[in-house]
């Protein structure tokens, strides 16, 4: 019964989403969209993050990449938006073996503090090639209204995302993956290519930030190096992840539905302490409850693990 | 870009390589301090430096540091001390929160004006080149202070203790070295360097609430060029860095000084990745 459930609640969800541009007015397929967005973010950091428990402070460097790639083959080269967004995508991926390789490679925060140096650098990077990338003015893309195609896509890829967190949550890769995160010596000692796992597992988590950048460059028609490349993106995503449980396949989505809607309720009226607000939150849940709202759920109710 | 380097422009390049190289060493050994004691990096040691260039601002660099004391100190007790042990994870994300609010709180109380310190302008011309005063006392000041941390740590019976602690905590405790306490200090300390350098970078550039982050990345990265956990280390690492930096500014545009440090960064990772001088030999 329960997994009848468990299963029949997602589809009905999926459904109802997949209608709902039909009703809904502008807007209201807009902020879905955020929210979609915020889900494949969300959902993409846990996999390194959560999962594998290599923190990642840069994860909007993959948006950016994404962004830039799919805006220049859509502008410059007049590729369709859908193609030019999966190649959004593998550019991400590209960037994320460079960048892993050697930072991987090693135990300890040099991962975190890379990433943390990523998103200046491709900041930079984007300002000087000016001839491709239009510097600090910008990159216009040819007008076109596809706020509701790109609605499904990234719907897809939202729900790409989830379910590929649970295909690995529930497979011996995840396994590895988690082990690596509890005790990276033990897992070595088992016999885990730690190296080559924890790289895995970063790039599966920069193809949907890439193909997200990509989407969201054609959906708003212009993108800059800074509404492309802001921190405040990657801290969204961490709170999103840590307040819904990280290492779990739902709580990226609670998180992202959960804080996306206070944002745009609350917190919108506050533009500074909202930001504020995020910090102590991350700190908050990493001293109070590291698990998160479904790591205690899964606990007091002994919910299953893949969840 | 076609330059010809002159042995003038080569000189003037290395002298601001060095006087910058002070400040990095200086500011990144509050970050290996805290990292060879607690075994944590301190993503929030960047927005410290940037309330020191705040308490600056307002007040003056003295007080500017003991404020800063004192607030890494109130941290440590009241946050960080709880993600000692714990896995990584955690104190990078509580340090990585902590600097968020920080920049916020800022943000909030300072606006995100540009403000600088307007202490000494112009530049000294001793032959064929120009030392900007301001530099020059930054240099005087981050290489006074520097020697000072290093004194302190190698001849008082404080600083034995933390390298001690940073040697093994165990070995340490057994000692009868109260490790809570120089985990303390060390945090009072590292967040006081921090705020010298705020102080001395308030002198040289104006100052903002987002300024921090990059600091942290260089601090990062100074240890990482040092070795991390080898407080010599940071002084080497310090100095190359500001060479490369200016060196690299002299083929490129200022604007990718930042990628010559990242990549600089990576290729370390991959070719050497203990750092030049090797690991924690304290």
């Amino acid at each position: 019964m329960s997994r009848h459930v468990a299963l029949a609640a997602p589809v009905a969800v999926a459904l109802a989403l997949a209608a709902y541009p039909v009703v809904a007015s502008g807007y209201e397929v807009r902020a879905t969209l955020q929210i979609f967005m915020w889900i494949v973010l969300a959902g993409s950091w846990n996999l390194i993050s959560g999962l594998t428990g290599y923190v990642s402070f840069g994860h909007v460097a993959f948006f950016g990449a994404g962004a830039y790639a799919g805006a220049i083959l859509i502008s410059k080269a007049g590729w369709p938006w859908l193609a030019a967004a999966l190649v959004g995508g593998g550019a991400a991926v590209l960037l994320a073996l460079v960048i892993g390789y050697p930072c991987l490679r090693l135990k300890g925060p040099y991962f975190a503090i890379a990433m943390l140096g990523l998103n200046e650098v491709l900041r930079a990077l984007v300002s000087y090639f000016e001839g491709l990338t239009g510097g600090g003015n910008g990159l216009s893309l040819p007008t076109l209204d596809a706020t509701v195609p790109i609605y499904y896509v990234m719907g897809l890829t939202a729900v790409a995302v989830t379910v590929l967190t649970y295909l690995i949550i529930t497979s011996r890769f995840g396994l590895r993956l988690m082990t690596i995160r509890e005790d990276e010596v033990a897992a070595e000692a088992m016999g885990i290519d730690t190296a080559r796992h924890k790289l895995y597992a970063f790039l599966l988590s920069a193809a949907g930030p890439g193909i997200a950048g990509a989407l969201t460059a054609r959906d708003q028609g212009y993108i800059e190096p800074i509404s492309v490349f802001p921190l405040a993106t990657t801290i969204t995503m961490i709170v999103m992840v840590l307040f819904g449980g990280k290492g779990t396949v739902w709580g990226p989505v609670l998180g992202a539905v959960v804080l996306f809607v206070a944002q745009e309720v609350v917190w919108a009226r506050y533009p500074y302490v909202h930001p504020l607000l995020f910090g102590a939150l991350i700190v908050a849940v990493v001293l109070l409850m590291p698990r998160g709202v479904l790591g205690i759920l899964q606990v007091r109710y002994r919910l299953p693990r893949t969840i | 870009m076609n330059v010809v380097v002159t042995p003038a422009m080569l000189g003037q390049v290395v002298i601001s390589g060095i006087l910058s190289g002070a400040l990095y060493a200086m500011v990144a050994l509050g970050l290996a301090l805290i990292f060879g004691v607690m075994r944590i990096i301190n993503v929030a040691h960047g927005p410290l430096l940037m309330l020191g260039a705040y308490a600056t601002y307002f007040l003056s660099t003295a007080v500017s540091m003991a404020m800063l004391f004192v607030v890494g100190v109130l941290l440590e007790r009241t946050l960080v001390f709880r993600v000692v042990d714990a896995p990584e994870l955690s104190s990078l994300l509580l340090t990585f929160g902590v600097s968020i609010a920080l920049v916020n709180l800022a943000q909030l109380l300072f606006t995100s004006d540009l403000r600088s310190v307007e202490y000494l302008t112009g530049a000294w011309v001793v032959g064929p080149f120009a030392l900007s005063k301001s530099r020059v006392v930054a240099f005087v000041f981050a290489g006074a202070l520097t020697g000072l941390a290093f004194l302190f740590l190698g001849r008082t019976k404080l600083g034995k203790a933390i390298r001690a602690t940073s040697q093994s905590r165990e070995v340490a405790m057994v000692c009868g070295i109260d490790v809570q306490r120089i985990h303390l200090v060390t945090f009072g300390l590292a967040a006081a360097l921090a705020a010298a350098g705020g102080a001395l970078i308030a002198v040289i550039v104006a100052i903002q609430p987002e300024m921090g982050q990059i600091w942290t990345f260089k601090s990062f990265l100074v240890i990482v060029l040092g070795g991390a956990g080898n407080y010599p280390g940071a002084l080497l690492g310090g100095i190359l860095l500001g060479l490369i930096e200016q060196v690299a500014s002299l083929f490129l545009t200022t604007q990718l000084s930042e990628v010559v440090a990242y990549v600089l960064l990576v290729a370390i990772l991959l070719v050497r990745p203990t750092g030049l001088l090797g690991g924690r030999q304290t």
